[in-house]
């Protein structure tokens, strides 16, 4: 009946805003993901982004990240590390944590994201002799 | 030994013989020929008696082709590759050596002529490598062109598995000229350009037959101020190029027509270039003035281009030279040139700098109300001085020196300060019987000459007729004098003028000189020298010295005599292209363009203005020096009225118009003005006339673009090791 | 392994080049692979042959040397070359650089004039050879008449093989192109004396001769019965006295 005349989208609607903590924390989350979702928190990252789940929503959009508190609105899809990565690309349905197949050696470098644009972007240098030699006053 | 050793004699001993009647220069005209009709396939053609069966082919456009035949060179017949048909005649005749006859009909694509030219392209390639993908000529090889052409589409070699092609070992000839003697042809147009027109005797052939190579038969290496036109004449990849060597091929490169500005002749140039970079030097025909050779320094000092330049401005930064921005430098510059009183700025003018950059500076200089403007090379102030373009420009012409029949070299070796110049006087030599004296130091021309002793008051001996050299300048028809700009600089250089004036003079009253003869040549090695004084720059570096300026502006002077001692608390400013003397004692240092990144004009040695092309574009920072100067001068608040280099050729037009008109010479011709106004008094230094250039060694490196080029210095130590191996 | 391998490829080398391949290169005109001089054409400094080996020419030859250049017309005297060349050579047995830079200096040439002439001719001697400069012709009147017997002959007495120079400088044998001496083959030439009609055993002796120091052997035949280019038998033509005045002619005159 409820399901008839649509009271549980209203009733859904109400829980969304509670699970993202009240009105206010649900326009900030808005804010910063234009989006309004809520589900089932899979896991977290050593850098503070949170994985959640929600199969209510199609495939494709049922598996989301929140990117971690500390980057703002700075975050860019490079700061999913590569063992998230797989899962929320649906490579597997195994999050990390679960996966017992995940190798992990020693010589592999922790994650970063990518640099481009900002100072810290790799700047590739040429390492043959320059066409015009400078003169250098002595 | 080219010369026929009977005339020569003959005109040594007294009076010449060929003032009399042996005398061969085409002075006088005689009466035309009359001209014999041909027929080169069935089209009538008129020609003079004596024409070749090539030269008549190519008067109506009908090329044969050739490997050994060379205008410029004697007629050797040896390749056969002109091969032709002539009516009536049973065998095919070489084109090349032949002379015409009336009425001959020659068949330049009969089926006998074909059948030859594909028998002999045959023979040529039975022994000649299949090395095309990895020689250096390919793509502007005759033989490759030829074979196209004329040869036959299938080979018949089958040899190979069995004695194989014949190999010659690769002589070493010097750094600049790569050999593969297996490639050669025996065309031997190396051989007669080294003894023609190079004369040095250096190359010929051993053996004979199969055996038969060129070369030099002992380890010597072929060093010449023009060997590197071999590598041009060169039919096929036997001489090659060896700083170019596996550098690039030429459908590779952008070419673009330029001008040489290593010495004063002006060469015309070709600048081949690739993404931005010069790999060669090819030269121009320019009848007037190149033919089509080149100089060694102009063809191989072009990889100094890239080593040793001013990438970015620079200013002195707790008493070191640092890479600073474009605005700080110029502020710094104009700062000092405002702040210093107008006679206390001075600026020196350098070796390779353009009409444009001499004409902004000037202007600048006189905005700011200074008139120290002054050429490395100084020329004398007394007299005319400067007024008068005939006492400074090679009024005859360098194709006009070809003319003459008696020429008097003063104070200068042009074999070392225009090897193209001396060309013709060799060529005269050679062919028109030319008789060729030297007043100064006796230094190998290339060519016998009268060496008539190394004080300048030799010239006044000649003037006075206390000479005994002046009875062969008596009997001249057509007598030439040319002056080496290095005397003028002297402290008697305007004695030095005065005196050769009085005596072109002299001799202009007594002899009858064809119309418009001008017995007055200077000589420049400095290229930028002629358009420096026609646009006025008339101190000189003495003066300078003696003016001890706040503000010293070098545009590219590196080779003047300027010590940072001469001016210890001077702000100097320098403006170049290379990283050199000058760079090295200034305060800023300006980044500017080279000769092949700007179009810029030159006025060489005869007062003919041509003008460089923009191959590549300025390295780094730097920027072509008319437009540093432009913005120097916003920054000083004297603002030049031109933005572009057609404002900055309107001013130039304005101060001498001949600057813009290029490939023309402005006749100048107020030669007894000059002499009027020629101080008659003074006397001569007691020290005989010196050069800076005398010997092969001291010819390569004379300017910064030579001394930054490692080719240049390997020519160097090349001369000093054959001489030491030669003692 | 090793063989069967080695097997595997004879059969595919043989495949490769048997016939398809010796009839592609069946060769049209020659059957011999072109012969290129045994000497150099370039100079090498040795110890016996470098630009400062001394050589001036002795009083006698300078005598010489002022008459042939008297021949050749001032501006001519270039053509002095060959005949100055050929006097040092005699002077020295040879030539070597130093007097190719003499003749240069000489005719006031540049050298490499010079080098050039004394390349192209084969009787320059541009290398040392021994006092007896022994050619032995091989052309094919000399071959068919048993030249390769007398060269053998030859290499033995003189215990030098051919192209060198035996080990007391005595001797240089070389195999020479045609000298013009058909009729009396076969020759061979030492210095300037031909030896003709020769055998094994007479070409020996000759050695022997001058090798032992001994008076030169007469130059010509070596066979008693030739004095010089004549039939080796007896003469097949004018063999009768010539006739006298009037010898066919009309009888009424």
């Amino acid at each position: 009946m409820a399901k008839f005349f649509g009271v549980d989208k209203v009733v859904r609607f109400f829980q969304i805003v509670r699970d993202n903590g009240g009105i206010r924390g649900s326009l900030r989350a808005l804010y910063r993901r234009d989006e309004l979702k809520s589900g089932t928190l899979i896991g977290e990252d050593k850098y503070g982004n949170r994985y959640f789940e929600n199969n209510m929503h199609f495939y494709g959009r049922n598996r989301w990240v929140e990117y971690a508190d500390h980057v703002g609105l700075d975050y860019n899809a490079s700061q999913v590390p590569p063992e998230w990565f797989g899962w929320l690309h649906y490579k597997t349905d195994l999050p990390p944590y679960k996966d017992p197949s995940r190798p992990n050696y020693k010589w592999m470098l922790d994650h970063t994201e990518n640099m481009t644009g900002t100072r810290d972007a790799y700047m590739p240098y040429s390492t043959t002799r320059p066409k015009i030699e400078a003169w250098k006053p002595k | 030994m080219l010369r026929l050793p009977l005339i020569r004699a003959a005109g040594l001993s007294g009076c010449r013989l060929g003032a009399t009647g042996l005398h061969t220069t085409a002075s006088k005209l005689q009466a035309p020929p009359e001209q014999i009709e041909v027929f080169i396939d069935d089209i009538p053609v008129l020609v003079d008696p004596g024409t070749t069966v090539l030269q008549a082919a190519a008067k109506i456009g009908v090329e044969i082709p050739r490997f050994c035949y060379h205008e410029r060179l004697a007629v050797a017949g040896n390749c056969r590759m002109c091969l032709v048909e002539i009516e009536k005649q049973i065998k095919p005749v070489a084109a090349c050596a032949m002379p015409v006859m009336k009425g001959w009909r020659v068949k330049t694509n009969s089926d006998l002529t074909r059948k030859a030219r594909e028998g002999v392209m045959e023979f040529l390639l039975v022994n000649h490598p299949l090395d095309c993908p990895i020689c250096d000529q390919g793509g502007e090889c005759d033989l490759q062109d030829q074979s196209m052409a004329f040869g036959n589409d299938r080979s018949r070699f089958v040899d190979i598995n069995f004695s194989g092609k014949r190999a010659v070992e690769d002589k070493d000839v010097g750094p600049l000229i790569k050999t593969v003697m297996t490639r050669c042809i025996h065309c031997t147009r190396c051989i007669r350009f080294a003894s023609e027109v190079a004369g040095v005797d250096d190359l010929g052939t051993t053996g004979r037959g199969s055996d038969m190579q060129v070369g030099t038969y002992v380890e010597k290496m072929f060093l010449s101020e023009l060997s590197g036109n071999v590598i041009d004449l060169c039919p096929v990849g036997a001489l090659t190029s060896k700083p170019y060597a596996f550098v690039a091929r030429p459908w590779e490169t952008r070419r673009t027509d330029s001008i040489d500005v290593l010495d004063a002749v002006g060469s015309n140039i070709v600048v081949s270039t690739r993404s931005g970079e010069v790999l060669r030097v090819l030269p121009r025909l320019n009848e007037e003035i190149n033919e089509e050779w080149l100089s060694d320094k102009s063809r191989f000092a072009c990889d100094g281009l890239k080593r040793q330049r001013l990438l970015t401005p620079m200013m002195k930064v707790d008493s070191k030279l640092q890479p600073v921005e474009w605005e700080d430098a110029l502020v710094a510059a104009s700062r000092a040139l405002q702040q210093a009183p107008a006679t206390k700025i001075a600026a020196v003018t350098g070796k390779l700098a353009d009409a444009e950059a001499l004409i902004s500076l000037k202007d600048l200089f006189n905005k700011l109300g200074s008139e120290t403007l002054a050429t490395e090379q100084p020329f004398p102030k007394d007299g005319a001085g400067i007024d008068l373009r005939s006492s400074y420009i090679m009024n005859n012409k360098i194709a006009g020196i070809e003319e003459a029949d008696v020429v008097v070299l003063i104070g200068t070796n042009p074999r070392f300060e225009a090897p193209l110049v001396n060309t013709r006087l060799r060529k005269s030599y050679l062919h028109r019987e030319q008789t060729i004296a030297l007043i100064g130091p006796e230094v190998d021309l290339t060519y016998e000459y009268e060496h008539l002793g190394d004080s300048a008051e030799v010239i006044s001996q000649l003037k006075n007729g206390t000479h005994p050299f002046c009875a062969t300048l008596k009997n001249a028809k057509a007598p030439l004098i040319i002056l080496g700009a290095e005397q003028l600089g002297r402290s008697d250089g305007s004695k030095i003028l005065a005196e050769t004036q009085a005596l072109a003079a002299s001799l202009g009253k007594t002899v009858q000189a064809p119309e418009n003869w001008k017995v007055l040549n200077v000589l420049h090695s400095n290229a930028s020298q002629v358009a420096a004084l026609d646009l006025g720059y008339g101190s000189s570096l003495a003066e300078i010295k003696a003016q001890n300026p706040q503000v010293l502006f070098l545009l590219g002077a590196d080779d003047a005599d300027i010590k940072r001692e001469d001016f210890p608390n001077t702000f100097i400013i320098y403006l170049g292209s290379h990283g050199d003397q000058g760079a090295c004692i200034a305060d800023v240092v300006l980044p500017g363009a080279a000769y092949t990144e700007k179009n810029a004009s030159y006025v060489n040695t005869e007062g003919r203005a041509q003008q460089t092309g923009t191959a590549v574009n300025p390295p780094g920072m730097a920027r072509p020096d008319w437009k540093i100067i432009r913005a120097l001068s916003e920054f000083i608040g004297v603002r030049l009225p031109y933005d572009t280099i057609h404002d900055v050729r309107g001013r130039l037009e304005q101060v001498a118009p001949h600057l813009v008109r290029y490939g023309d010479i402005e006749p100048a011709n107020y030669f007894a003005q000059a002499l009027e106004l020629a101080k008659k008094t003074g006397s001569f230094a007691s020290d005989p006339l010196e050069l800076k250039q005398k010997t092969l060694d001291e010819f390569f490196m004379t300017d910064v673009v030579s001394r930054a080029s490692p080719t240049m210095a390997k020519c160097v130590q090349a001369v000093i090791k054959q001489r030491q191996a030669q003692l | 392994m090793n063989l069967t391998s080695n097997r595997v490829i004879r059969v595919l080398l043989l495949k490769n080049c048997s016939l398809s391949k010796a009839l592609k290169n069946v060769r049209g005109v020659q059957s011999s692979a072109g012969r290129l001089s045994d000497h150099l054409f370039v100079h090498r400094d040795s110890e016996e042959n470098n630009p400062n080996t001394p050589f001036e020419f002795n009083e006698a030859n300078k005598k010489r040397v002022e008459a042939i250049l008297a021949i050749y017309p001032e501006g001519h005297k270039r053509g002095a070359m060959m005949p100055l060349l050929d006097l040092a050579q005699r002077q020295l047995g040879w030539l070597p650089i130093s007097a190719m830079h003499k003749v240069a200096e000489i005719l006031k040439l540049p050298n490499m004039r010079v080098y050039e002439v004394a390349t192209f001719y084969t009787m320059f001697n541009r290398q040392p050879v021994g006092k007896y400069h022994v050619q032995v012709c091989t052309c094919t009147p000399c071959w068919l008449r048993g030249s390769d017997e007398i060269l053998q002959a030859v290499t033995k007495a003189a215990n030098c093989a051919v192209g060198h120079t035996s080990a007391d400088k005595l001797f240089t044998v070389i195999e020479v192109e045609c000298l013009g001496a058909c009729a009396n083959a076969p020759m061979l030439q030492v210095n300037d004396d031909y030896y003709e009609d020769l055998t094994a055993e007479t070409t020996e002796k000759i050695i022997n001769a001058l090798k032992n120091g001994q008076d030169k052997p007469p130059p010509g035949p070596q066979v008693s019965s030739r004095f010089a280019a004549e039939p080796a038998g007896q003469l097949t033509t004018l063999t009768s006295p010539p006739p006298g005045p009037g010898f066919k002619i009309r009888s009424d005159l």
